[in-house]
């Protein structure tokens, strides 16, 4: 028998920390994944939750010309509202844009949505292809010590992050795309919203004179984590986007990812459509 | 199970009112406007965030109650469906779904009223596009959504803008 | 007459320039309550003293129980009775009398309801329910009907040692003879998915035993009068103690016709405790322990000759009934009637096996094997055509059925608007223009488009399925034109209530504001035989006509007794007695009733009136009249097929229904719209999945219901046949949008693609495999 005794949201991460890390609490965010989970009882509620959005500084996007700084407590409809991100890294601000609906946008927030470690988290494979780092808030002796890890370090498997018990994901960061960079980033389901994708795909390209110079290609719910397409990035850089790059780009993302089969789709048809997406945004990006 | 333990004490605005409550820990603010105040407009269709049948606003934002913990509205404003009607006069959402039939069951119709609300406060004529997405959250199983949508649009103005 | 939906804006009440309130665009009266949220649904309602029910499922397919201990439950503080199959008498209930409240020896199916707990919260229930340990020897799983019909397969019911507890058979004419008069002859297997009704308030219960014995019950049920009957027996309450109080339902389609397990068991905790008890369903336990609609397996083979004329049909169905039998295995019933009469056609059989396995079961759901049986259907008279190289709105044209003709199974056609709705459909649709041959891809795009029609037929005037298909109706007037109309009819969101309403008011020549309805308390309103069949409008409205007609004779009397003229003379409009020929008012209404009552006679203008329609039950042969009226309706749709991912995107749907007569214009959109979005979510999305007898998708996450997005462009009109039978010449028509929308989806698909999907639903991955399949073969034959 469990039950929740204790709900607390303080204002400094050193009692979040303390929280967490001594008594076991757990962090508490926009709840969205936590929740449900509770009332379906596929978890036990826990003791005691730790509620992180009064904490200052935690929420807010902040663009400069060089870096992105987003803090973790930023819900999806500040990242889909935001005119700054549209401006600046339109493929993140896209991805949460597509997530569920606006009662979840609402609450739902973007460290939640990373530490959660779905393979079909949307704002993972943006921030993939973003090459995007986490700030992490770690207990230390004195006070909050904090340390970097990157995005794909960040994710070890299905529900599993890089974060050891207490410690909090505080920012995410990243490099502000070079203006001349292309993006597209799709999800696929079968209804237009309210869906978990099937698969999902984000890509940034940039060129010149034609010729790839530097690739970023990410997918979502066709592994154990969302993943970074290394094989797709080789067969594009250094190549003009002709229909044999694309082909040859497809094929390494087939043999790339590890899809399986569930009640949402099987796995062939999973690989088929990161296939699909994946040669629709590099036609859409060669023009025409 | 959640095992009976130590209410919490909680102070919130309800409609414009102030409430002070004790609720567990562990009560989401469906149950708490429901069981404890008796606010049995707002509906649960799935607690998990799927229906939107739960749909409020907590400070201006449309939610699922319930997904939100009762004891996270401490200091906050929530507003549910029996605080849209001023004077016993129904609010022009409200009269709206009324008169356009988009009300079969109802069951639905608290938590569809409420989004719709919420998104006028944002956006005072949006397009059919617009009241589409922001209703996604929000099943109706009976009307197909036709009614519902052209209801929200007739309050453009009085007259709806298609795209 | 044909009318068109047009602006939706509009409000007509009696008392604004529009004469006629028949016709109108009426909002529901109990919509205000409902936009305030102040309507009490079930789980709205608390009872002093009330206790929570919760039932524990055997959550496995195929099992002996061993041994049941509950005194783990029985332990917990809280928990005020814990019952098993032990605890009650075992009465069997059900079409195929296989059911039991709770089950003491044999699990069948996952939500086989085991042990049930009464206590003071919904939390200790559940906890409790957790706790209550059942020994089970597993039996082998029968999870498919192959695996129920090898040989030496489990049985499943001792009843039934083949797995097929029924079979039907249903012909008229002679099929050999209709083979022979074929040119072309073509045979397909079609088969249809679990779709579950999710109405979004659950299905729930309070049962609440009086210190006199009586059994008042705060129930969901459609079927009240039925209920209360099966009920009794099955909890050994005599009918006449028990009351069926009716609170407004979060959804119906069929899904509260049966007597569902947990109603009897509720009942029984209630009198274990000696207090109220509440049941209501999670989310969870509405999507595997309430009934689905029936999946069926259908072998279809027809013919025709080379001018179209329709010659035979031979149809072999086959139904997954699960583990116990609802109302499910009785939808062929339904099915036959669109095999064999939506379109002339000499020679029909049809053969039904029904095999239990071990899966959940399925219930009544909106259309009642209807669905099913037209998207065989119209797919294939499509299929037919293309053999045929003929239009397929030509085809149906050419066979369709026409006013006065008597079908093959027995049904009259008074009135028949099929080939009104066919033209009018297609036209506004563009289908002269549109459907041509393989589409061509949207601009550079790899995504086609096409369009596609099916029609259905479907009865409108009741259905008689018991002795009685009847409603009562007592109607009384107040002194001030206050009119208290009790009828026997349900409501369950459809605007039933307004439409009875509408019709008195008409009658009576008063506000429709005047009109109060009472329909929700068994101990109150008269007999009915419930809400499916589409039978409310007309057999309810009929009764309320009848009965608001004799109150209008008492009233007209009286006044022109007062005023002295002659009762023919009179007219009632407004509020006013009026002068018949110049409409001029003479005295109000209600100053005429102040007359009768306080003076010299004491008269109160009530009036009662048992409606019977004049259709027969069907004969062993399940042939015979056995509605009043019939509906039919043809529905276009235009779809966008993404070659590459399979999606199926309904860019629109023009419907046009013979709904005899539009009474409330406002309501009948809306069950139009309604249909076409739950028949658009069984089309492409919606699918309950079971595997080894699990439903592995019990949730709105998985089970794929339509959202707003999805809702396409619609263009709907009525086609006005004046059924001579309807109240007003309506007929009814609440089922029928669901029916047709899966074959005209699947049409436009081929229409688009040459790909032709018979399995439901038309999943983007399904869609796709067939794609490719098709690009296979083409290849294959230009390679070879
Ligand atoms: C109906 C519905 C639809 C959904 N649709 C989508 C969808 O389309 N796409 C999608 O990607 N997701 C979807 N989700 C999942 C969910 O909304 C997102 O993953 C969301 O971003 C989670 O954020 P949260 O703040 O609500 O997380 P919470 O539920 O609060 O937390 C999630 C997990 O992360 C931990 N956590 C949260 N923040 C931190 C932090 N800063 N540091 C350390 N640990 C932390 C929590 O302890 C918990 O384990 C959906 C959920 C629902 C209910
Ligand atoms: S009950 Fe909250 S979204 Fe369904
Ligand atoms: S009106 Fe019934 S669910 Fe919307």
């Amino acid at each position: 028998m469990s039950a929740m005794k204790m709900y607390q949201a303080p204002r400094t991460l050193e009692e979040v920390m303390r929280a967490a890390g001594e008594t076991g609490a757990t962090i508490f965010a926009g709840g969205t994944d936590l929740m449900p989970r509770w009332s379906k009882e596929i978890v036990p509620r826990p003791a005691a939750v730790v509620d992180i959005k009064a904490i200052e500084g935690l929420s807010g996007i902040e663009v400069t010309d060089g870096e992105i700084c987003i803090g973790a407590c930023t819900l999806m409809s500040g990242l889909d509202e935001s005119a700054a991100l549209r401006r600046a890294a339109p493929i993140l601000a896209e991805a949460a844009s597509r997530i569920a609906c606006p009662q979840i946008r609402n609450r739902a927030t973007l460290g939640g949505n990373l530490c959660n470690a779905s393979p079909a988290a949307d704002t993972a494979v943006p921030l993939i292809a973003l090459d995007a780092v986490v700030d992490v808030a770690a207990p230390g002796r004195a006070g909050a010590t904090s340390r970097e890890v990157s995005i794909t370090d960040f994710f070890q498997g299905p529900g599993k992050t890089a974060l050891e018990p207490g410690e909090v994901l505080t920012r995410v960061r990243f490099k502000r795309p070079a203006a001349v960079a292309t993006w597209a980033w799709e999800k696929f389901g079968t209804r237009p919203a309210m869906e978990i994708a099937v698969a999902s795909v984000g890509v940034i390209v940039e060129a010149s004179d034609g010729v790839i110079e530097r690739a970023r290609v990410a997918y979502g719910s066709v592994a154990p984590t969302p993943l970074r397409g290394h094989g797709a990035e080789a067969a594009l850089v250094g190549r003009r986007l002709t229909d044999e790059t694309i082909g040859g780009c497809v094929a390494a993302a087939r043999g790339e990812i590890s899809p399986i089969s569930d009640v949402r789709a099987s796995a062939g048809y999973r690989r088929e459509m990161v296939g699909v997406m994946l040669r629709r945004m590099l036609e859409d990006a060669r023009g025409g | 199970m959640r095992e009976v333990v130590e209410k919490v004490d909680l102070a919130f605005e309800v409609n414009g009112d102030s409430v002070r409550l004790a609720v567990s820990p562990d009560a989401t603010l469906a149950e708490a406007l429901r069981d404890d105040l008796e606010l049995n407009g707002t509906k649960t269709g799935c607690e998990e965030g799927e229906c939107g049948a739960c749909s409020v606003l907590l400070d201006g934002k449309v939610v699922n109650s319930c997904l939100v913990l009762a004891l996270e509205c401490g200091g906050k404003s929530v507003v549910t469906i029996e605080g849209l009607a001023r004077e016993g006069r129904l609010h022009p959402m409200q009269e709206a779904f009324v008169n356009h039939g988009a009300i079969q069951c109802g069951y639905c119709s608290p938590g569809m009223i409420m989004t719709a609300y919420a998104l006028r406060l944002e956006n005072a004529s949006p397009t059919e596009a617009e009241v589409r997405r922001a209703l996604e959250g929000n099943l109706c199983r009976c009307t197909g959504y036709r009614k519902i949508i052209d209801a929200v649009l007739s309050l453009n103005n009085g007259e709806s803008r298609h795209d | 007459m044909i009318k068109t939906s047009g602006d939706t804006g509009t409000v007509n009440k009696r008392g604004t320039d529009q004469e006629s309130l028949i016709g109108g665009r009426i909002p529901k009266l109990d919509a205000p309550e409902k936009a305030v949220g102040l309507t009490r649904y079930l789980d709205d309602i608390k009872l002093p003293r009330m206790l929570y029910g919760k039932i524990l499922y055997a959550d496995r397919p195929h099992a002996r129980v061993v041994d049941i201990d509950t005194s783990p439950a029985a332990a917990m503080y809280g928990v005020r009775a814990v019952i098993t199959a032990a605890d009650i008498e075992l009465v069997r209930f059900g079409f195929g009398s296989d059911n039991t409240a709770l089950k003491g020896e044999k699990v069948t199916c996952i939500r086989d309801e085991i042990a049930a707990v009464a206590a003071d919260t919904p939390e200790i229930a559940g906890e409790a329910v957790k706790r209550i340990r059942v020994t089970y020897e597993d039996l082998p799983v029968v999870a498919t009907i192959e695996e129920a019909l090898a040989s030496g397969a489990p049985v499943i019911h001792e009843g039934a040692p083949n797995n097929v507890p029924f079979r039907f058979d249903y012909d008229h004419g002679d099929i050999d003879e209709g083979v022979s008069q074929s040119d072309v002859i073509v045979e397909d297997t079609f088969s249809s998915q679990r779709v579950a009704h999710c109405c979004l308030g659950t299905s729930g219960l309070i049962a609440h035993f009086g210190p006199d014995g009586r059994l008042t019950l705060h129930s969901l049920t459609q079927v009240p009068f039925l209920y209360k009957h099966d009920l009794s027996r099955i909890v050994g309450v005599p009918p006449e103690k028990i009351r069926v109080i009716q609170p407004p339902i979060g959804g119906g389609f069929g899904s509260k016709l049966d007597v569902h397990p947990f109603e009897p068991i509720c009942v029984f905790l209630a009198r274990a405790t000696g207090r109220p008890v509440r049941m209501v369903f999670t989310r969870e336990e509405e999507f595997f322990a309430t009934p689905t609609r029936q999946p069926m397996v259908i072998q279809l083979r027809s013919g025709a000759k080379r001018d179209g004329t329709f010659t035979f049909r031979d149809v072999r169905m086959t139904l997954d009934n699960g583990g116990r039998t609802s109302w499910g295995a009785t939808t062929p019933w339904i099915s036959m009637r669109t095999f064999s009469s939506l379109y002339r056609v000499p020679h029909v059989r049809q053969h039904v096996d029904v095999i239990y396995t071990n899966n959940i079961y399925a219930c009544a759901f909106r259309g009642y094997g209807n669905p099913q049986a037209t998207f065989a259907l119209e797919s294939q008279i499509d299929k037919l055509a293309h053999e045929l190289g003929m239009d397929p709105l030509d085809i149906r044209l050419k066979n369709a059925q026409e006013p006065g003709e008597t079908t093959g199974q027995g049904m009259v056609l008074g009135t028949c608007g099929l080939a009104d709705c066919l033209k009018t459909a297609a036209h506004n649709a563009g289908w002269d223009v549109k459907h041509s041959g393989p589409q061509k891809p949207v601009g550079k795009s790899r995504r086609v488009r096409g369009l596609g029609m099916a029609s259905l037929f479907h009865v409108g005037g009741g259905a008689k399925i018991y002795r009685s298909d009847g409603c009562g109706t007592i109607l009384q007037i107040d002194d001030f034109g206050g009119v208290t109309v009790q009828t026997g009819a349900s409501e369950i969101g459809q605007g039933s209530e307004t439409v009875i309403a509408q019709i008195v008011a008409e009658e009576l020549g008063l506000p429709i504001e005047n009109i109060r309805v009472v329909n929700n308390d068994s101990d109150l309103k008269p007999w009915d035989v419930g809400v499916h069949a589409s039978r409310t409008t007309f057999i309810a409205g009929n009764s309320a006509l009848r009965a608001a007609r004799q109150a209008k004779g008492k009233l007209l009397v009286a006044a022109a007794e007062k005023l002295n003229r002659e009762p023919d003379e009179l007219d009632l409009a407004k509020g006013n007695v009026v002068d018949r020929e110049t409409g001029e008012p003479i005295e109000s209404i209600g100053k005429v009733l102040r007359g009768m009552h306080f003076g010299r006679k004491n008269e109160m203008i009530q009036a009662t009136e048992f409606y019977e329609p004049p259709s027969k039950m069907p004969d062993e042969g399940h042939k015979g009249d056995i509605s009043a009226c019939y509906a039919f309706g043809t529905h276009v749709a235009e779809v966008e097929v993404d070659l590459d991912t399979g999606v199926v995107r309904v860019l629109g749907i023009s419907a046009a229904h013979d709904v005899g007569r539009v009474i409330n214009q406002l309501g009948i959109e809306g069950q139009i719209e309604g249909g076409i979005a739950q028949g658009i979510g069984y089309t492409l999305t919606e699918e309950v999945k079971v595997e080894g007898g699990r439903v592995v998708n019990p949730s709105f996450t998985d089970y794929k219901l339509v959202t707003t997005h999805e809702v396409p462009e619609l263009k709907l009109e009525f086609i006005e046949t004046h059924d001579p039978a309807g109240p007003h010449g309506a007929k009814g028509v609440a089922e029928a949008p669901l029916v047709p929308v899966a074959p005209a989806i699947a049409n436009a698909v081929y229409n688009a693609t040459g790909v032709r999907m018979t399995d439901l639903p038309l999943t983007p991955e399904r869609v796709l495999a067939k794609l490719n399949e098709s690009r296979e073969a083409e290849r294959g034959a230009t390679d070879g």
